[in-house]
């Protein structure tokens, strides 16, 4: 289980984060969703010490870190208990697409080259780029590049992957593609926190949607309340931008 | 080796320098002159890829850049006059500055070629397809979409090889030129306080530097106005887009922050 | 006086065995200044407090002033330094016991450190934050990143500038005749003033300074293929 108590950012004057309370629990798929600037994506790079948060608690299990007093050791720790899947992929591009998900095996968790080689082999296979191994990202379209990244995440086993716009860099028709690779790890119980503005697929496959605006939470519930029973003013204008279609029954 | 340390002849000797900075310009002007005109001269078969021409230009290019301009300064000052000895024209009265302008002269027309070059292609090919799409000739698009550009792109370029030469200019003493470098051996000499005098000459040619460096980025700044930072700088590096479209976008070509 | 060409073979022989000394100069002056430029470099990136603000005072000194500046100064200076230390505490040896070519390759290392430091930096600045991050992200460490990742995007990147740091001071090298030392162009001045032949033997001298140029030109070229294959590449 995940807990972030009082998380608080500010980029100088700007306060991005006002005391941000969230409880992921394990299995769970959190959707955060929400308008630019309402600092959604900065929470989510506090949770793996991207950003160093001003304030603020998070707990993962028995694991605690004061943001306020993190030292090298704790921020590796929680870096190593989570994995990130990027909007722009970020994978390493002086190594093969093989060697980018066997990176993390070998580094930090200290896993022999040649069961890390196996493993990543698997998850590739998983995500459809079996055929791939040998490539170098750079070869490589959007959508496949984006699953070697989620396939990198899967293999690290964290606790919780926290995804940052998935999709948002991808050409239309290869967003596809990668929404059905996560709706798949979705349904096998692995913790996931995804911020994204891809409505439909939020509501398909969260099983908790946060609404956040301003720096802070609005809403929060399940898929059904969020979407079809909104309480809150702001997060009905936000749902408005998008057609009524959208907003079919579940 | 000297008499004992003094600060203060430091600055003693800098003011003996001080006139001594106009010859070492002279040498820099004069020198960049001739640099642009032949460098423009050996720049145009490469652009335009007139055969054999190119291979000549190529050439002149390789071994500019591919020799030290100590061994450059000598074989010219022995060379020409032997070469011209074979068409009967005596250069042996000539004096020594005018061969140690042709040489900086032709060593950074090498260098100011590739220059020019790398800031034509820079420019964005989409500039070139928009003004044929508008009708207009090869010579007009050249004149009057890519020059400009590229010519913006060249400022700091340029900045970067005004300022290596006037560095290279500290190595005509050898000859027997003197300017800054040749000076301040002579007052090391006089007094052995070579250091004082090494570290004044330091401070000149520092401050020589800074007062070039400052003034290019002024006159970046006019050119720049229009252009979206195609040149960016941080530090004292260049990078430039789409050079040789290489990711490594420094620019390669300089003397200044490559060569030295 | 009538171009003699055949020395310019003669000259040329002789000058030969002044290479090695031009070699180890610039390999070892490159080599320590190397050590020097990326150990600036890096704290310059990371903004090191105090000594941040003395590596650029550095880089941007020797890059502002001229290389022979940098000899005389070195040479003269820790001359003074070594004598006067050696008479006050009576040490065996001083200035005139240390073979020239140390002066040499104190001063060149110090002037190519201050140059190769911005070569570095520049590579290194020019790799995509997203990078590090992801490298952050799967649990590496900061020296875990940068030897892993970013390092060898770096290198392959800055090859050309390298290389170019390298010819340079491969022709900077030339300066060591000042401190007596005898390099290409050492003997090149002897080779023409003993045999008062002095066209012949520089264009012997230049010609081997353009071979060597361009043998490193193209050995920069070929690993710039090897390295540039996740760089460059097919499709996309």
């Amino acid at each position: 289980m995940i807990t972030l108590e009082n998380v608080s950012k500010s980029f100088g004057k700007n306060q991005v984060l006002k005391g941000i309370d969230l409880t992921v629990n394990k299995g769970e798929v959190v959707a955060i969703l929400g308008p630019s600037g309402s600092g959604k994506t900065t929470l989510l790079r506090c949770i793996n010490h991207l950003e160093k948060p001003n304030k603020g608690k998070i707990k993962i299990d028995n694991f605690q870190v004061d943001f306020s007093r993190a030292s090298k050791a704790e921020i590796l720790s929680l870096r190593q208990k989570t994995a990130m899947v990027f909007q722009q992929f970020n994978l390493f591009k002086n190594k093969t697409v093989v060697e980018n998900v066997m990176e993390g095996l070998i580094v930090a968790k200290k896993l022999p080259k040649e069961e890390a080689f196996k493993k990543s082999v698997e998850l590739l296979e998983k995500v459809g780029l079996g055929n791939k191994l040998n490539s170098y990202p750079v070869q490589l379209s959007g959508g496949q590049q984006q699953r070697v990244g989620i396939a990198r995440a899967l293999a690290l086993n964290p606790e919780v992957i926290l995804f940052d716009e998935p999709t948002s860099a991808l050409d239309p028709e290869l967003v596809g593609e990668v929404l059905s690779i996560i709706r798949k790890i979705a349904k096998e119980g692995i913790t996931m926190i995804i911020v994204t503005h891809e409505m439909a697929f939020a509501r398909d496959v969260a099983n908790h949607v946060v609404f956040m605006d301003e720096g802070v939470i609005v809403e929060e519930g399940n898929p059904k309340e969020i979407f079809q029973y909104p309480k809150e003013e702001r997060t009905i204008q936000f749902l408005k931008r998008f057609s009524e279609e959208e907003m079919y029954y579940i | 080796m000297g008499a004992e340390f003094n600060f203060g002849l430091i600055f003693d000797y800098f003011l003996k320098l001080l006139p001594f900075i106009k010859i070492s310009l002279i040498i820099v002007g004069s020198s960049i002159l001739v640099g642009l005109g032949v460098g423009l001269l050996v720049a145009l078969p490469r652009m335009y890829k007139v055969p054999i021409f190119q291979r000549l230009s190529q050439v002149y290019v390789s071994f500019f850049r591919g020799t030290p301009i100590l061994i450059q300064l000598f074989l010219i000052y022995y060379g020409v006059p032997e070469i011209l000895k074979l068409l009967n024209v005596d250069v042996s009265r000539f004096d020594v500055l005018y061969f140690v302008i042709l040489t900086y002269g032709l060593h950074s027309a090498a260098f100011i070629s590739e220059g020019i070059r790398a800031s034509v292609s820079a420019v964005d090919r989409g500039q070139i397809e928009a003004a044929y799409s508008v009708g207009m000739n090869g010579y007009e698009a050249f004149k009057r979409i890519i020059a400009p550009q590229a010519f913006a792109i060249w400022i700091p370029i340029l900045g970067n090889l005004i300022i290596g030469t006037l560095k290279d200019t500290s190595l005509a003493f050898t000859l027997g030129v003197m300017e800054l470098t040749g000076q301040s051996q002579t007052l090391g000499l006089l007094n052995r306080h070579f250091i004082e005098s090494y570290l004044a000459l330091a401070l000149v040619y520092f401050i020589l530097s800074v007062f070039l460096e400052k003034g290019f980025i002024l006159l970046e700044r006019r050119f720049i106005k229009y252009e979206k930072t195609s040149v960016e700088k941080s530090g004292n590096a260049f990078k430039i887009r789409n050079l040789f479209g290489k990711l490594n976008r420094d620019v390669i070509v300089v003397k200044e922050g490559t060569r030295l | 006086m009538k171009l003699d060409l055949s020395f310019i073979w003669t000259a040329f022989i002789q000058i030969l065995p002044a290479i090695p000394n031009t070699l180890f100069i610039t390999v070892v002056s490159v080599f320590i200044g190397f050590l020097i430029g990326t150990f600036s470099a890096i704290v310059r990136i990371y903004k090191v407090p105090f000594l941040s603000q003395i590596a650029s005072g550095y880089v941007t000194v020797v890059r502002g002033t001229p290389m022979i500046t940098h000899l005389l100064i070195i040479y003269y200076s820790l001359s003074m330094l070594l004598d006067s230390l050696a008479k006050n505490y009576h040490l065996p040896f001083n200035s005139a016991s240390i073979p020239m070519m140390v002066f040499a390759i104190i001063s060149f290392s110090i002037t190519a450190g201050a140059y190769l430091s911005e070569v570095v930096r520049a590579g290194i600045t020019s790799i995509e934050r997203g990078q590090i991050e992801a490298a952050y992200s799967v649990g590496m460490t900061t020296t875990q990143a940068l030897k892993r990742i970013i390092f060898p995007q770096a290198f392959a990147i800055s090859l050309p500038n390298l290389s170019n740091t390298f010819i340079g001071m491969l022709h900077g090298s030339t300066l060591a005749f000042i401190v007596s030392v005898v390099d290409i162009n050492a003997k090149a001045q002897i080779v023409a003033s003993t045999n008062w032949k002095f066209f012949e033997a520089y264009i012997a001298a230049a010609l081997i300074f353009w071979g060597i140029t361009i043998v490193i030109e193209k050995m920069t070229s070929l690993l710039e293929k090897r390295f540039s294959v996740f760089s460059r590449g097919g499709v996309k």
